[in-house]
């Protein structure tokens, strides 16, 4: 996913756009919300070779929200705080192990759902879902890093 | 190559990204400034989903049926008409023409033989966001008229299980809010008791709060609640729901829940009222 296009991304963030739509209903039955678009942008910024500019994170946000249900300028607001944390701390990432990593990541991924709730779902804001997915979050993300490990052909390689 | 850490002048363009995406929420939300925009969206994801399986999907299946044995439509064509034998006896009104099924104009010919006056438009669930549904507080559908483009706007819509909402939006797709959306407000009465239900953002649940000074008649569990018709929307007298969970919020009020007994996850054909 190094330095992957534009074009490409937005294309990426379509399906995943409609994949999250279809698991969602199902997650959130065991109160757990994955955004599996804002993850993917994340990552897409994270692995980049160089800093994104600030208008392609909120145009990529602005895009999201056209395609989804969300109200204009969440999503683009809160790709480019996303998009600006990842870029003001990337060189400090290096210094960490995947495990915080991870644990950022669940963070960043419980804070847009948290800040998405309170627009769209307030009356139903609920703190469970935060824990949960918090937790879920977390593990899945500490299951997907620890599979190169056990399945080094599955991994990227880079030069 | 490393990555520098964004200098001060892109720190004034993240600035400006984010103050602008709170004004886009801010009129969104209030104002409701790009409602056209996103439906406009989803009519043409909806059409363009409709020519791709056209284009696709169709000729595919089209080769397929002409690709049939013969015996395989003969044996179909024998299931056919058995159905039909046994839709003909089950259905004392189709039973009695024997040219009901024969055309349109037959059909015409019946109701106006019979008086039966169609009192709303069929339509059929064009878009329905489950997701937003089971989670969210906006409970929105689109649907389409088969018929008419007529402006619908705040004719209720039903279902074979009662009310489901009423067209607040409408030009090529109609929107519909939902009982359930929290910005849905619907009078409902139950004997000499009568309150404003709220859409709980919670699929299945409205919510009715009343002040306990001014009625003072108990509400019980099981009670059943009907639209009042005091809105201007909806007719009056149809069975809403069942109440299922009382609270007293304080001495002066209290609030409970309704079991609604419709659903609009039930079926995709539905009906728009003509009128009330």
């Amino acid at each position: 996913m190094r330095n992957i296009g534009t074009i490409k991304l937005l294309f990426i963030i379509f399906i995943l756009s409609i994949l999250e739509s279809f698991i969602s209903p199902y997650l959130i039955n065991f109160y757990v919300s994955l955004p599996i678009t804002f993850l993917a942008f994340s990552l897409a910024i994270y692995n980049s070779n160089r800093n994104s500019n600030p208008l392609f994170a909120f145009l990529c946000g602005f895009y999201l929200d056209l395609i989804s249900s969300s109200p204009f300028g969440l999503n683009a607001g809160l790709f480019t705080i996303i998009s600006y944390v990842i870029n003001s701390y990337v060189n400090t990432f290096k210094l960490f192990s995947y495990i915080q990593i991870c644990i950022f990541f669940a963070a960043s991924s419980i804070f847009y759902i948290g800040f998405k709730n309170l627009f769209i779902s307030l009356e139903n804001f609920s703190y469970l879902v935060l824990f949960v997915s918090l937790f879920f979050n977390t593990l899945l993300f500490l299951l997907i890093v620890m599979l190169r490990y056990y399945f080094p052909s599955m991994s990227i390689k880079y030069d | 190559m490393s990555r520098v850490a964004p200098t001060s002048g892109t720190k004034v363009l993240y600035f400006l990204c984010i103050t602008i995406s709170g004004f886009l929420i801010y009129l969104d939300l209030n104002y409701k400034s790009f409602e056209g925009i996103k439906n406009f969206y989803q009519s043409f994801i909806i059409s363009s989903s409709y020519f791709f399986k056209n284009a696709t999907v169709e000729p595919i299946k089209f080769l397929y049926n002409i690709s049939k044995d013969k015996s395989d439509l003969i044996n179909e064509n024998k299931k056919l008409k058995l159905e039909l034998d046994k839709s003909y006896i089950s259905n004392f009104i189709i039973s009695r023409d024997s040219k009901f099924f024969a055309d349109d104009d037959s059909i015409k010919r019946f109701l106006d033989t019979n008086n039966i006056n169609e009192v709303f438009y069929l339509a059929k669930l064009e878009y329905f966001d489950t997701e937003m549904y089971l989670c969210c507080d906006k409970h929105r559908a689109f649907i389409k008229t088969y018929k008419t483009n007529k402006n619908l706007i705040g004719r209720p819509v039903i279902n074979k299980m009662g009310i489901i909402g009423h067209i607040i939006y409408g030009e090529t797709l109609s929107e519909v809010l939902l009982l359930t959306d929290t910005e849905h407000v619907m009078p409902l009465m139950s004997g000499n008791h009568f309150c404003n239900a709220k859409g709980s953002g919670k699929p299945g649940k409205i919510i009715c709060l009343y002040n306990n000074k001014v009625w003072q008649e108990k509400v019980s569990i099981g009670q059943e609640f009907f639209s009042s018709g005091m809105g201007g929307i909806y007719p009056k007298g149809i069975l809403i729901g069942k109440v299922a969970n009382i609270r007293e919020i304080d001495e002066n009020f209290v609030e409970f829940d309704i079991d609604l007994v419709s659903s609009p996850t039930i079926t995709n054909i539905i009906g728009v009222l003509k009128s009330i």
